[in-house]
Parts: C-alpha cells; structure tokens; sequence
C-alpha cells in the first residue's frame, strides 16, 4: 500500500481533534479574569511545554535501541523525534515569548525556567546540526545517537529547575494541587491530547519521508557503481 | 596518554595557544565592564566562561594528530580496549584543562582583584577538580564525535556547550559561593551536582565511546 494511505486515519483524527480543541479554547474556555482573552495562547504554550520532552525522551530511547540493535528503523525514529520535538519546542519558546509580553511586561527574562528551556532547543538544534554534517550513514547514525544519549542527560535540569530555583514562571502541577481552573484544566488537558495526535502524526510522516530518503540515497549509490 | 604528554612537553603547542586565549578572553571582557570590576556571580561567571572557551580551543586539537597523520587506525589496531584510548585521552586533558587554569587564576585575581581573593582554598580546588573532571570527560567524548564531521572546529562548541551547561552552571554558583564566603551547606548542594554530573556523564561515555570510534 502507498505509505501516505496508511497514514491516513490518523492525519483525518489529529486534524478533527485539532479543530475540535480550538474550538474550546476560543469558545468553551471562560475568559482569564486578569489577563483577558489573550490567556488563551496559554493552551498552545501548554501542550506545546510538554510535548519536547516526550520527543526527546524517544530520540533517547531510540538512540539506545540503536546502538544495542543496529536496525536502521529506530535511527529514523530519533531523527524524526528530534526534528519534529525541535518543531514544537520552538512553538514553545515562540508562544512563551507571546504571552510573556501582557503577563510580565516583558519578552524574556532570564530566569532558570526560560533559560534552561532555550538549552534544551540549542541540545537538538546541536543534534539536528551534527546529523546534517556527518555524510556517510551508519557513521551518521551511531554518532548522533551517542549524541542523543549525551544531549538527554542534560534535559532533567530543565524539568527539575523550576522545583531548585525560585522562578517567576508559574508552577502549574505542584504535589499539593494543581493551580488551575478545573474548567480551564479540562481545555488545557484536551488541547495537549489533540497536540500529541498531531505530534505522532508528523512523526510517523517524518520517519515515512527518511525512509524513502534512504532508498533514494541507495539507488543513486547503485547507480554510481553502474557508471 | 604518555604521548600526549611527551607531544605537548615538546612543542607547547595546545598550553600556550590556550594560555593566550584565556588571557585574550580576559581582555577582552576588561574592556567590556570599562574598568568597573564585576561581583559575584558575574565575576564566577567571567572565569569559569574563560577556562570554557580555552578548553574548547585545546579540546579541538584533542584529536588533531590522530586525525591528520592517521594515527587513529594504528591506536585501534593497537591490543588495547577501546575505553583506554578514552580513560588517556580524559587524562591528558583533564592535565591540560588543570595546569592552564593554575596559571590564569593568578592573572584573574590581578586582573579582577576587587572580588575574587579568596579563590585560593581547598573549597575552590575541589570545585575545580570535579569541574575539569565533568568537562573533560564529555569534551573528549563530543570531541571524538567532531572530528568526525565536516567543519569539524564548528561543530565541538555547538554540541559541548549546551551539553556542559549543568556543570557549568554548578562551577559558577559554588565559585560565587566561595568568593562571598558564604556557607558550607549552600556550597555542598553544588559540589553534590557536579559529583552528580560527574559519575553520569563518565558512565554514558565510557559506554558509548566505542561506538564513536568504530570503523
């Protein structure tokens, strides 16, 4: 079957799930009593915040499985990972960025949160960036999943710094409680399933067109020899 | 490791060419505070991203003679494990990274006096060791990635800095620490991370450096 097809079903559920979360978000969710409607890009930026880290948790596993295993599928599973985790990381830092501006007064503040976070983007733009320059392919692939193991070892000080550090970045989930209102936790909750449906969706396409990569690269291979 | 060693006794070669970047680096960030000396954090933060940018310097020529006289082949080739080419090469830089810091921690505290005297402690060194242990063991590891790839000097700070961030980060609080004379505990929690980075960061590469160097 044309690889595209098989994709199909879920292109047709992450695009329903999408809308329907959108939908929600603009009229579903009440209005933010202090920030006003512009509290709404809160949704994306959540599901977005995330998103990266289940991406880059597979570009680790995927690396591992590499390297034990040999098999080319799970070096275009962490290729595909990190390119489409970098994707929505940069939504992440995008929208924050947004909605910092009415919240704080200001675009950026240097702070553990938004600086480890931004990190964290420049460890897979490293990883993206090493892949693009290593030509030959099983060098290629074992280099950056030694690589991608490295890059994750330093992904838990982002997670944990808004637990070490004072932060001015709000802490959504602490033990106690989740500071949020339940009807606007309900949205938020919706809005990240929709965002990983899409997430999986791009994934699977990404891995899709490495693959047919791949094959092209072995036939232009075949056909040098021919020459 | 001894050829390292007995390589660079000769030429001088990587310590200088270090020695001088850091002093250059100091310069340079003189000239930009205009004469008004940094405190505190600013002032850890300007020595541990001096030693950061000269390591990076002497960690690009890690793998120079291997690579350009093809030396890598006849190590490989050598009976000897593969994690023992890293445990040497950890070694001979983590020598290198410590003696050229010895030398510019003096220079620093002409340089940037006004906040940085106490520096010479056994608090600082055992930051330091631990720092340079962290930073030399992944440095060898990317810097074998990086000879791997094309514009290969471009590609070590890209891959090791967002990498060493942690220990990095860890160096720098516990120096502001010692500068301020501030106490044991606050000071613990930061040499317990870089001890934590440590071990972690030795485990992934000793683990994975052969992957790095197979054919």
């Amino acid at each position: 079957m044309h690889s595209g097809q098989r994709l199909a079903p879920l292109r047709l559920i992450a695009f329903i799930s999408v809308l329907l979360s959108l939908y929600l978000v603009f009229f579903y969710a009440p209005i933010d009593s202090y920030l006003g409607p512009v509290q709404k890009i809160f949704y994306i930026h959540f599901a977005t915040a995330i998103i990266p880290y289940l991406a880059f948790l597979l570009v680790f596993l995927a690396s591992v499985a590499y390297l034990s295993t040999r098999r080319r599928a799970f070096d275009r599973l962490a290729h595909a990972a990190a390119e489409v985790g970098l994707l929505i990381d940069t939504i992440l830092l995008v929208t924050g960025t947004i909605f910092g501006k009415p919240t704080w007064g200001v675009w950026w503040v240097w702070e553990p949160r938004l600086t480890t976070s931004l990190i964290m983007w420049l460890l897979y733009a490293g990883y993206l960036m090493l892949r693009s320059m290593t030509l030959d392919g099983d060098k290629r692939a074992s280099l950056s999943a030694v690589y991608g193991i490295a890059a994750f070892v330093s992904v838990p000080i982002s997670f944990m710094s808004i637990r070490w550090w004072r932060s001015v970045h709000p802490l959504l989930i602490s033990p106690s409680k989740i500071n949020l209102d339940p009807s606007m936790w309900g949205v938020a909750l919706s809005t990240l399933a929709a965002f990983t449906l899409l997430f999986f969706y791009l994934l699977l396409l990404k891995m899709e067109l490495i693959a047919v990569q791949d094959g092209i690269d072995e036939v232009k291979e075949e056909m040098g020899d021919l020459i | 490791m001894k050829k390292d060693l007995k390589l660079e006794l000769v030429t001088k070669e990587s310590m200088s060419a270090m020695l001088i970047f850091a002093l250059l680096v100091m310069a340079t960030f003189g000239l930009a505070f205009g004469g008004e000396l940094p405190k505190g954090m600013a002032a850890a933060g300007l020595l541990w991203i001096t030693f950061l940018f000269a390591h990076i310097l002497g960690l690009n020529r890690a793998f120079f003679y291997e690579k350009e006289e093809g030396c890598m082949e006849g190590l490989l080739l050598a009976p000897i494990d593969r994690s023992c080419i890293y445990i040497s090469k950890v070694l001979s830089n983590f020598i290198f990274l410590s003696l050229m810091e010895a030398l510019v921690i003096p220079i620093f505290l002409i340089f940037f006096a006004g906040s940085a005297l106490s520096l010479i402690s056994w608090l600082m060194l055992a930051t330091l060791v631990l720092a340079n242990l962290g930073m030399s063991v992944i440095g060898v590891l990317l810097a074998a990635i990086s000879m791997n790839t094309r514009a290969r000097d471009l590609m070590l700070p890209l891959l090791f800095i967002p990498v060493i961030v942690p220990v990095l980060l860890a160096a720098i609080k516990s120096t502001e620490i010692i500068t301020a004379g501030g106490e044991a505990g606050a000071l613990f929690v930061w040499l317990r991370l870089l001890l934590f980075y440590d071990i972690i960061f030795a485990l992934v590469a000793f683990l994975t450096f052969e992957y790095v160097v197979e054919e």
